[in-house]
């Protein structure tokens, strides 16, 4: 199924839960929305559930307008964060639920519904009551009344923050696969950039209501089209430096106290002529070197893999991946070295990307 | 009973505050034999207990001693269940003590054997008292009555007590000192104003106290007041009226129509929902009286009735005085009214309690308004609706204030009279005589204990304690 959001606003009095989103998602298309808490992105699934009534725009499932279709006959299957396990029904029941109310015949309810724990691997908890089951067997179960009836449209309200953090990783791996294979349109809400990175295919960031950008992945990761969405998405953080660009002698710099850093050529034309520019820089890009910008070492964070360094230049804090085989301690001395082909530029007024 | 054997025979078990438990089942069961001999050994009457009540004259009178109260037990074999059940629950304790050999569940049997030769005990007083009148006895046995009770709720006691402790096996007696420690203020309520009331409404009940013979010390007369009661010509009538009562308020408003403006204000706006509550406290908060005079001249004749100025206005010819042509339909509306409210607060906040997101996913899979009513939201709002059925089914069957203000049991002979207002009147009321109160406590009584078989089903059938959650505080 194919899904068009179109304006999609939605206000409370003067409060603005979403203001006019427009995205469309491909049939069969993994969808994130990604963004902080109260961003609206809850808002907005809710208004593809049909749970809320959009304030204005429209909504499209393979080109039919759903605005006013019920909840019930838009034929969706939706994940929770909490689960939202009737508890005085066992596991079957739940899972049957949607089928119950198809009207499926009995026959034909017992089947499917087993064919669906057995492919959540829930099939020997049928009689259980959801106050019984484990988080992580809960959510199989969840899960599967999302999908037993074969649904156009999965949507997924946080369904793993609940979980440690170990289930969560399998369970990220399994909803992907599951997903993959049924092919079914979905909408995942998080603000885990990590789920959102690892399972969408493609990314619609949301913030204060808005839609800031809606792209693969990587794109977002490469190519932010925003301030906000460089900060957010990776892990660690984005680096921020407020930077002078400067001309002398036909070369173009960089340059913020304490460090300076020659601009690529790539880069050179679209930030030369704006004087005051935010520059991002993700950690893995500053290595540690033996010339390049001194500054001392002011926190070291271990990592396992690599170590996160807070540096401190004069009176910026700029944070670097280094190998923990260096052994930095508090105070040490070090020179950084900043790879100019893969830093950002935003216009610090519009908080836009000057690159993309 | 089944008895399980543990595997270590010869490994007596340590049952956690068992001394105790043993000391308790030894004196219930010796006490329940003292009991049964009592009337042989010359202490068929005297004792403190009888002195201080005859102390308030409630009609004890001189207390004398009498060795012949033997006649009263001699000869009738159910008066042998209780030394009986004092020497098994002996035996069962003891064997308990020294190894364990009972498991939880006997805990019933135990305190069916408590309270199995205490119905048959009462059965006998009346009669025994008729047997030692006619060899010109006078006696009093109330302190044999008191020492047997005594005995059996020991018995009782020291039964559920052991198999509790055998259940649990950690919490030892010492243990849950800190338990009782907490309980024992509401408790402590109950028991002077619940439990105590309640005997003493019994004994009463057993004697032939009235205003009439009040001077006089009381007599005993048996079940002599509930052979009247039950024998009663009006007390068919009495008791489909309760019934009828109670199961039509209960049906169509203190359950039905609280659920139903529960569920409408809960599906409506904030502001107008609490407006409409608002409205529906309204009979609860109204002083009875002030109540009552709105309705009965709400159905009055022409030209006070405001009932009848509408018909008048709609062309009806038929104008009679409501309240005499349809009393069921106004003590039921009246009583209604006011007991509507509270299963609404009760049922509403519950309501408000239930997660969003259910409602959110049964809409998804594909529910109905009426389809998420009836699959979500009732069943969730099965404790809300034993706790207000039960409660609002008790206090039903003793209100009769609406009743008795409103129609007085009639018009006309026990039209309306329901059982709680028959034993206002024939204890407290001077109506048609005397009060007699011995008489009015039997229906009391009666009425108690409908009440407690009552609360005991409704418990049952909803399986409260499967509605308990566990403390999340580990007992340490």
């Amino acid at each position: 199924m194919k899904v068009a959001l179109d304006n999609l606003t939605k206000k409370w009095g003067t409060v603005v839960g979403a203001d006019s989103i427009t995205l469309n998602i491909n049939d069969g298309e993994f969808i994130a929305f990604l963004g902080p808490s109260g961003c609206g992105k809850t808002t907005t699934l809710l208004m593809v559930a049909g749970i809320y009534k959009p304030t204005a725009g429209y909504i499209r499932f393979d080109d039919y307008m759903v605005n006013h279709m019920a909840p019930k006959d838009r034929n969706i299957g939706m994940v929770f964060q909490s689960y939202a396990l009737y508890p005085h029904m066992d596991v079957f029941k739940n899972i049957s639920y949607p089928l119950k109310l198809k009207k499926i015949p009995a026959k034909e309810l017992k089947e499917r519904t087993r064919k669906i724990a057995d492919m959540m691997g829930i099939g020997h908890l049928l009689d259980r009551k959801p106050a019984q089951l484990s988080g992580g067997q809960q959510q199989r179960v969840a899960l599967g009344r999302a999908l037993v009836k074969e649904p156009g449209l999965l949507l997924f309200d946080e369904p793993l923050s609940n979980l440690d953090a170990r289930l969560r990783l399998s369970m990220r791996s399994e909803i992907k696969r599951l997903q993959l294979e049924l092919g079914i349109t979905s909408i995942y809400v998080t603000h885990d950039q990590v789920e959102a990175m690892t399972m969408a295919d493609r990314v619609a960031v949301i913030q204060s209501g808005r839609l800031q950008a809606f792209a693969p992945p990587d794109e977002l990761y490469d190519r932010p089209q925003t301030l906000f969405i460089a900060g957010f998405v990776g892990n660690p953080p984005m680096n921020f430096i407020t930077v002078d660009i400067l001309h002398e002698n036909g070369l173009f710099s960089a340059r913020a106290p304490g460090l300076t850093m020659p601009l690529s050529a790539g880069h050179t034309d679209k930030v030369a002529e704006k004087g005051r520019v935010i520059m991002g820089i993700r950690p893995e890009d500053i290595t540690i070197a033996n010339e390049g910008a001194a500054g001392e070492v002011y926190i070291v964070e271990p990592l396992g893999r690599d170590d996160l360094i807070d540096v401190k230049i004069g009176d910026l804090h700029v944070h670097v991946l280094a190998d923990p085989e260096m052994s930095l301690k508090m105070g040490d001395t070090v020179n950084l070295q900043f790879n100019a082909n893969k830093v950002q530029f935003f216009d610090p007024e519009t908080e836009r990307s000057l690159l993309w | 009973m089944s008895f399980t054997k543990s595997p270590e025979d010869n490994n007596p078990v340590k049952i956690p505050g068992q001394t105790v438990n043993f000391i308790i089942a030894i004196v219930g069961g010796l006490l329940g034999i003292v009991a049964f001999f009592l009337p042989w050994i010359g202490f068929s009457s005297g004792g403190g207990l009888l002195g201080s009540l005859s102390g308030l004259k409630i009609g004890a009178g001189p207390v004398v001693a009498l060795s012949k109260g033997a006649v009263i037990f001699r000869g009738t074999p159910t008066s042998y269940l209780v030394p009986i059940a004092g020497m098994v629950t002996l035996l069962v304790v003891f064997l308990a003590y020294r190894r364990k050999i009972i498991v939880e569940k006997d805990g019933f049997w135990l305190i069916a054997l408590g309270a199995l030769p205490l119905l048959v005990l009462l059965g006998q007083f009346g009669e025994a008292q008729r047997d030692a009148a006619k060899v010109g006895v006078d006696i009093h046995y109330l302190s044999g009555l008191i020492a047997t009770f005594l005995a059996l709720l020991l018995i009782i006691l020291s039964g559920t007590l052991t198999t509790a402790a055998l259940a649990r096996q950690k919490p030892s007696f010492r243990n849950t000192l800190g338990a009782y420690g907490f309980m024992s203020p509401t408790s402590l309520l109950v028991i002077i104003f619940f439990l105590i009331p309640v005997v003493l409404l019994f004994i009463l009940s057993l004697t032939n106290l009235s205003s009439a013979n009040f001077g006089d010390p009381w007599t005993f007369i048996g079940l002599g007041n509930y052979r009247r009661m039950f024998s009663d010509k009006f007390f068919p009538k009495i008791l489909r009226n309760t019934v009828f009562y109670v199961v039509m308020t209960l049906a169509f408003f203190n359950v039905g129509l609280a659920l139903a403006l529960a569920l409408l204000t809960s599906h409506i706006n904030r502001r107008s929902s609490f407006f409409f509550r608002l409205i529906w406290l309204l009979p609860r908060i109204t002083p009875s009286v002030v109540y009552i005079v709105m309705w009965k001249r709400f159905t009055q004749v022409p030209p006070y009735g405001i009932i009848n100025q509408f018909l008048g206005w709609a062309g009806i010819q038929h104008q009679p005085y409501w309240l005499n042509e349809t009393p069921w339909l106004f003590v039921i509306l009246v009583n209604g009214f006011v007991g509507a409210s509270f299963g609404m607060i009760i049922f509403t906040s519950a309501i408000e309690a239930i997660p969003k997101d259910f409602i959110i996913a049964a809409k998804v899979d594909g529910a109905s308004s009426w389809q998420i009513i009836k699959d979500i939201t009732l069943p969730l709002l099965r404790w809300p609706l034993l706790f207000v059925t039960t409660y609002q089914t008790l206090s039903l069957l003793v209100s009769f204030e609406y009743i008795l203000l409103l129609t007085e049991g009639g018009p006309g002979l026990f039209t309306t009279e329901v059982w709680s207002l028959t034993a206002y009147k024939r204890a407290l009321f001077t109506y048609f005589g005397s009060n007699q109160w011995a008489y009015g406590a039997a229906w009391g009584f009666v009425l108690v204990v409908i009440g407690a078989i009552l609360s005991f089903i409704y418990l049952r059938v909803f399986r409260f304690d499967d509605l308990v959650q566990e403390p999340k505080i580990d007992v340490l």
